[in-house]
C-alpha cells in the first residue's frame, strides 16, 4: 500500500533521515520507534509533504513524492501531531467537518462525520469549543478530524505522549477499533513499547535517521541492535 | 457569531443609515454618512484578511489608494466611463493584492506586515515621481478633475449628496452581503482554520496557498473598488490619502470593532468617522488625540465593542454550529 524508497532528508550538515526504505501493507498497524531525535517525526513530515526530500513515496502504486500536504491528505494519508493541534475558533463538530469538507471529495459527509464523532467518543462535546477539551479530548478530536478525510492510512505521532494509564488504554482501544472496524491502515510512532507490541504487526526501529531493524515486534525488541540503541553498549 | 445575529446587526445598522438622510439636509452630515459607508467596507475587508485569515496585512490603505488612482487615471487619461473604470480599478487592485500576496505565502506574522506596508511606503514616491506622472498620477499635485459617475445623464458626486449616499448604500450592502457570504462559506472556514493552525489545516486537505491568495485578491478587489468610488465622489486625489492619519483612522476602526469580530468593525466605522469629524476643529491636535485613543482602546477594549456584547450575552449560548451554514 505505502512504499517508501531511499528517503533522505538533510538539514544543512545534519542528515535527519538517511536512505530509509520500508513498505506498509494494507490493513496493517505499522509501529515506528527509536530514541529521541531519531528522525521519526521528520519521517512523518516527509511522507505528508511538509518538507522536500530525496527518494520516493508511493501510495497504491501512485508516486506522491513532492506533493503538498493538502494533496497528500486528499490522496488518503492523514496524520495527527505529537503536540495536539486544534482549531480554537471551532467547535468539535465543526473541526470534524473541516476534515470531511476539505479532505474528501463531495463536501461534508454529515452521516460519516457523525459516525466518526461516535467512534472517537466525543458525542457529548459536539458543540463545545475545542479549546475547552482536555488533552485526551484534543487527541481524540485530532484523530476524528483525520478520520473524517476518509483516509487509507492514518499516521499517529506519539498519541500516548503525556497520557495516564487509563487514557493510554482508551486510546489503544480506539486505535484497534479504527484499524479493525473501519479498516484503516495505521502507522504509529510511539515510545511505549507495550503499546507497539500490543497493537503493531510490524515494528521498525530507526536511529539517527537510519533503519536499525524491522520485523515482528516481539522479535524486534529482543534484537541486540535495538537494546544497544535504547540502553547503550553495556546492555547489549 | 451566528449568521442570524450577524445579519440582524448589519440589517439594523444599514436600516438606520438608510433613514438618517431623511432627518438631515446638512451637507456635512451627508458627507460623514457617505464616508461611514465607504470606510465600513474598507475596514470590513481588513478585518477579513487580518481578523479571519490571520494575515497581518498592513497594505489596506495602499489598496484603497491604488483603486482610487487606477479609476481616476483610467477615466481622466483614457476617457473610460467611471461605470467601467471603477470595477476595472477593483480588478487592477485585486491583481496587486495577488502580487503582494505571493511573497507573503512564504512568510509569517511580522514579515507579512513589513512586505504589505512596503507597498504603502513605495506608493508615495511612485505616484509623485516621474513614473507616476507618466501614467497620469499628476505627481505631487495629484489629480484634480476626476469626473463624477454618470448614469443616464445624471451625475453622482459631492454636489448631489443624497443620491450619491444612496448609491453608496446600495453598493455597500451588496459588498457586505458578499463578505458575509464568504465569512460563512467554506472559504471563511478555511481562513479561520489556517489562522488557527496552518499545519493541521493542511493535513486535513486545506490548501493554504489557495485560500491565502483568495483572501488577498478578494479584499484588495473590494477595497480598490471603494477607493475608486471615493475618487469619483470627491473629484480630486492626492498622495495625502497615504498619510498616517488615514492609516490610524482605519486601525482605530479595527480596534474599536474588535479584530476578527465582524461586524463590529462596521459599527466601529460609524463611531470612528463621527469622532474624527467632531475632533476636526482641534486641527493639529486631532491626530495626537486619535493616537491616544488607539493606545487607550488597545489597553482596555481587547475584544472591541463586539467583545463587550459577547460578554454580556455569554450566559445565553447560541448553539455552536455557525460556520458553513
Amino acid at each position: 500500500m505505502l512504499q517508501v524508497e531511499g528517503l533522505t532528508k538533510r538539514f544543512g550538515a545534519l542528515i535527519a533521515v538517511n536512505d530509509l526504505s520500508f513498505h506498509v501493507e494494507a490493513g496493517q498497524v505499522f509501529g515506528i520507534a527509536g530514541p529521541n531525535g531519531a528522525g521519526k517525526s521528520t519521517l512523518y513530515n516527509l511522507i505528508t509533504g511538509n518538507y522536500s526530500y530525496e527518494g520516493k513515496v508511493v501510495l497504491d502504486g501512485r508516486d506522491i513524492s513532492g506533493m503538498p500536504p493538502h494533496r497528500i491528505a486528499r490522496r488518503g494519508i492523514s496524520r495527527t501531531f505529537q503536540i495536539p493541534e486544534i482549531f480554537p475558533s471551532l467547535t468539535v463538530e465543526e473541526t470534524v467537518h473541516v476534515g470531511s469538507r476539505f479532505g474528501s471529495r463531495g463536501g461534508v459527509d454529515v452521516q460519516h462525520a457523525s459516525e466518526i464523532i461516535d467512534v472517537v467518543g466525543l458525542g457529548e462535546e459536539l458543540y463545545q469549543k475545542t479549546g475547552a477539551l482536555n488533552l485526551l479530548g484534543k487527541k481524540k478530536l485530532m484523530i476524528g478530524a483525520a478520520l473524517a478525510t476518509k483516509p487509507k492510512i492514518l499516521m499517529l505521532d506519539e498519541p500516548m505522549a503525556g497520557s495516564n494509564t487509563t487514557e493510554i488504554l482508551s486510546l489503544m482501544e480506539l486505535i484497534k477499533k479504527i484499524n479493525q472496524d473501519l479498516g484503516v491502515t495505521i502507522i504509529i510512532i510511539e515510545h511505549f513499547m507495550k503499546v507497539l507490541t500490543d497493537l503493531a504487526q510490524v515494528l521498525m526501529i530507526i536511529e539517527s535517521g537510519t533503519l536499525v531493524c524491522s520485523g515482528k515486534p516481539a522479535e524486534v525488541i529482543q534484537d541486540e541492535r535495538v537494546v544497544k540503541s535504547y540502553l547503550g553498549d553495556s546492555y547489549a | 457569531m451566528s449568521l442570524k445575529r450577524m445579519i440582524a446587526i448589519l440589517g439594523a445598522f444599514y436600516l438606520v443609515m438608510g433613514v438618517l438622510p431623511i432627518f438631515t439636509g446638512s451637507a456635512d452630515h451627508l458627507n460623514i454618512l457617505t464616508m461611514i459607508l465607504i470606510w465600513a467596507v474598507v475596514a470590513s475587508c481588513w478585518d477579513v484578511i487580518m481578523g479571519f485569515a490571520g494575515i497581518l496585512s498592513f497594505g489596506q490603505v495602499a489598496f484603497y489608494v491604488i483603486g482610487a488612482y487606477a479609476s481616476a487615471i483610467l477615466s481622466v487619461s483614457h476617457g473610460i466611463s467611471p461605470l467601467v473604470s471603477i470595477p476595472l480599478a477593483g480588478c487592477i487592485t485585486g491583481v496587486f493584492g495577488i502580487i503582494v500576496g505571493l511573497p507573503c505565502l512564504k512568510l509569517a506574522g511580522h514579515y507579512v506586515a513589513l512586505v504589505t506596508f512596503a507597498l504603502h511606503m513605495v506608493l508615495v514616491p511612485f505616484l509623485r515621481g516621474p513614473l507616476g506622472r507618466a501614467i497620469g498620477s499628476g505627481g505631487a499635485q495629484g489629480i484634480l478633475t476626476v469626473p463624477p459617475i454618470e448614469l443616464f445623464g445624471y451625475a453622482f458626486n459631492a454636489d448631489t449628496l443624497v443620491p450619491f449616499f444612496y448609491l453608496t448604500l446600495v453598493l455597500t450592502i451588496i459588498f457586505t452581503l458578499v463578505l458575509v457570504a464568504v465569512i460563512k462559506s467554506h472559504w471563511g472556514q478555511a481562513f479561520l482554520v489556517i489562522k488557527d493552525s496552518e499545519q493541521f489545516a493542511s493535513s486535513l486537505g486545506v490548501c493554504s496557498y489557495k485560500y491565502k491568495l483568495m483572501v488577498f485578491a478578494l479584499t484588495s478587489f473590494i477595497t480598490g473598488f471603494f477607493g475608486a468610488l471615493y475618487a469619483h465622489y470627491v473629484g480630486m486625489l492626492s498622495t495625502k490619502m497615504l498619510s498616517m492619519d488615514v492609516f490610524t483612522l482605519l486601525m482605530i476602526m479595527m480596534v474599536v470593532g474588535g479584530i476578527g469580530k465582524y461586524p463590529g468593525v462596521v459599527i466601529a466605522a460609524a463611531i470612528t468617522v463621527t469622532i474624527n469629524q467632531l475632533l476636526a476643529p482641534l486641527g493639529m491636535y486631532r491626530p495626537q488625540i486619535m493616537g491616544a485613543i488607539v493606545i487607550l482602546l488597545v489597553l482596555t477594549l481587547r475584544g472591541g465593542i463586539v467583545g463587550i456584547f459577547e460578554k454580556f450575552l455569554s450566559s445565553r449560548p447560541e448553539g455552536g454550529i455557525s460556520l458553513g451554514r
